[in-house]
């Protein structure tokens, strides 16, 4: 069992709305910078934040995103929380898999999953999912 | 944001060129999508180069904005080809999965003015 | 680097590394009972210690002015004294992971390192001898010294370790980006001959580092040839049929040259979709075709 990565920072931003989603992704992208990833990394990130701020938004009535910088001792990453009050992912297996529950929610889940170094959903039936993900920079 | 014309829509003789430099997100898509069809229905045009070498991201839903327009334009008779896409951006679009096939593309403005010129190029190729 | 974080270092790894050595509170305390003694005997040890140290070239050099010499002599009884101090927490490991980075970074061998605390041992256990006359006490105490001198090797090896992954990291890293070398052959033709094993990560710097020179030199093919890959399996065709749909959305077009016969017959078994690109087995073919897409052709010249 190894400890958890060591957090930088931390902040909650809202998702109620579109300019949420917007404001999510900026932030996403600032993070990036700041943490020196490479273009690619960072469009990466920032994509998939995008897609999970989106999600929750459309499909989840809402909620917010929890934005951190951490480290492992050896890198710096981030690690983002999105977390809905909707109606929940009933077949998580099928939805990792781009099927679709909704219209767009299978493939921005596992296209979000590509992107990233680790996802992981924590689902609260009958309401709320979070959807954690952690990407490092790396060299 | 002007209402109505958010994103700029110039012509060069009977082609499109449009700029997208921020983010599509919903209304603004829509809006954008719907500035298209609306110009080409009124103006007529034989071709529409949209550059978005101004955006860095583009995740799934501007992504199918984007090839939606492109197929509808092209439908109404106005070749579409999207230019100046980063590679990041490109790269970052495969990986989950869309390679937005089916719509032409050219390296930039003035690859995409050529490849209409000349009356063919890579499509879903 | 934060070693902390690194070595993994919490409660639960500190109580484990401690069980291991079997250092207990009582050797703690026993420990802390020994100060006076060990603050009577170690500036001695250490004046013994540095003077072997002095008289190698290779640890000499280390200490070449008497300002740097006194410095490290007096970091070494804070060292040394530290091991009854009495305590084993995390702030404990925490210093100590400190003065080992500080080795690691000026230099010091691990060598040097265990050599320095294995005299310091057995100096301070002639020492001990003297100073408590019951056997068991002596017996006892220098076991503690023992379990705490071990405590802090480990600790220290570790940071080596620790250090030198990290640094072959650091390599490896730059070992990728030297084997993606994409060449420009002609004007909008760029080659990339691809050699050795193409695991997942390798394809996504293959495709960056193609995507990247695209756009720099305004390409407009790009020849990916595989006769130097060994294996082409489904993974293999996948990445390279990402590579080819990115390259394609920068409005380019991809040539697969050097397919072999047992490639092809692969690729077709797995049933690879190899419609979005050209294919050719030779690289000279390849290399023809991507010129006839930018409207160039070779020809003989004439005598």
């Amino acid at each position: 069992m190894q400890p958890a990565p060591r957090t930088l920072s931390v902040e909650r931003l809202p998702i109620r709305d579109e300019r949420d989603v917007v404001v999510v992704r900026s932030r996403v992208r600032e993070l990036a910078e700041t943490l020196g990833f490479d273009p690619f990394a960072a469009a990466a990130v920032t994509t998939a934040a995008s897609e999970l701020a989106r999600n929750a938004w459309c499909h989840g009535h809402g909620g917010h995103a929890v934005l951190e910088q951490i480290s492992d001792g050896t890198r710096k990453g981030i690690r983002a929380a999105f977390c809905d009050q909707g109606p929940g992912i009933a077949d998580m297996r099928h939805a990792l898999e781009g099927g679709s529950t909704g219209q767009s929610l299978g493939l921005g889940l596992s296209g979000s999953r590509r992107l990233v170094d680790d996802l992981a959903i924590e689902t609260a039936r009958p309401r709320g999912t979070a959807v954690t993900i952690v990407k490092w920079a790396r060299y | 944001m002007r209402s109505g014309n958010p994103i700029p829509i110039l012509r060069i003789k009977d082609t499109l060129l449009v700029t997208v430099e921020v983010d599509l997100h919903d209304r603004l898509a829509e809006a954008f999508q719907a500035d298209m069809l609306a110009t080409i229905e009124r103006q007529g045009a034989a071709g529409l180069v949209i550059d978005i070498s101004g955006l860095d991201i583009v995740d799934s839903y501007v992504a199918r904005v984007l090839a939606e327009t492109a197929r509808m334009t092209s439908l109404m008779g106005a070749e579409t080809v999207i230019v100046g896409m980063r590679p990041e951006v490109a790269a970052t679009l495969v990986r989950m999965g869309y390679t937005m096939s089916g719509v032409r593309t050219a390296l930039d403005v003035d690859a995409g003015l050529g490849l209409l010129s000349r009356g063919h190029g890579s499509s879903s190729a | 680097m934060d070693f902390m974080v690194a070595l993994k270092l919490d409660e639960r790894e500190l109580s484990i590394r401690r069980a291991f050595v079997g250092l207990h509170d009582e050797d703690l305390q026993r420990l802390a009972s020994l100060r006076p003694i060990a603050e009577k005997h170690t500036s001695e040890v250490i004046e013994d210690f540095y003077r072997v140290l002095l008289s190698q070239e290779e640890t000499r050099a280390m200490f070449p002015d008497p300002a740097t010499l006194e410095r490290a002599k007096r970091a070494q009884y804070e060292y040394f004294m530290g091991l009854f101090a009495g305590r084993c927490d995390l702030d404990y490991a925490a210093d100590r992971l400190r003065v080992g980075t500080t080795h690691e970074r000026i230099g010091l061998a691990p060598k040097w390192y265990i050599g320095a605390y294995t005299r310091y041992l057995w100096f301070l256990h002639h020492r001990l001898h003297d100073e408590i006359p019951s056997p068991e006490e002596r017996e006892a105490a220098f076991e503690s010294v023992h379990k705490m001198v071990t405590f802090d090797m480990t600790l220290a090896i570790d940071t080596y370790i620790a250090a030198y992954l990290d640094s072959l990291d650091r390599h490896r890293a730059a070992i990728r980006e030297l084997s993606t070398p994409v060449i420009a052959v002609h004007e909008g033709v760029l080659l990339l001959p691809l050699v050795g094993a193409l695991d997942a990560k390798r394809s996504e710097r293959v495709m960056e580092a193609v995507l990247l020179r695209v756009v720099e030199e305004q390409a407009r093919v790009v020849i990916l040839d595989i006769a130097g890959v060994p294996v082409v399996d489904t993974g293999v065709a996948d990445h390279l049929l990402k590579t080819t749909a990115a390259v394609r959305l920068l409005g380019a077009q991809t040539v697969l040259t050097g397919i072999s016969a047992s490639v092809a017959r692969t690729m077709v078994q797995l049933g690879v979709d190899v419609s979005t690109m050209h294919t050719k087995s030779r690289l000279a073919d390849g290399i023809q075709l991507a010129l006839s897409i930018v409207g160039k052709t070779i020809q003989e010249v004439a005598g």
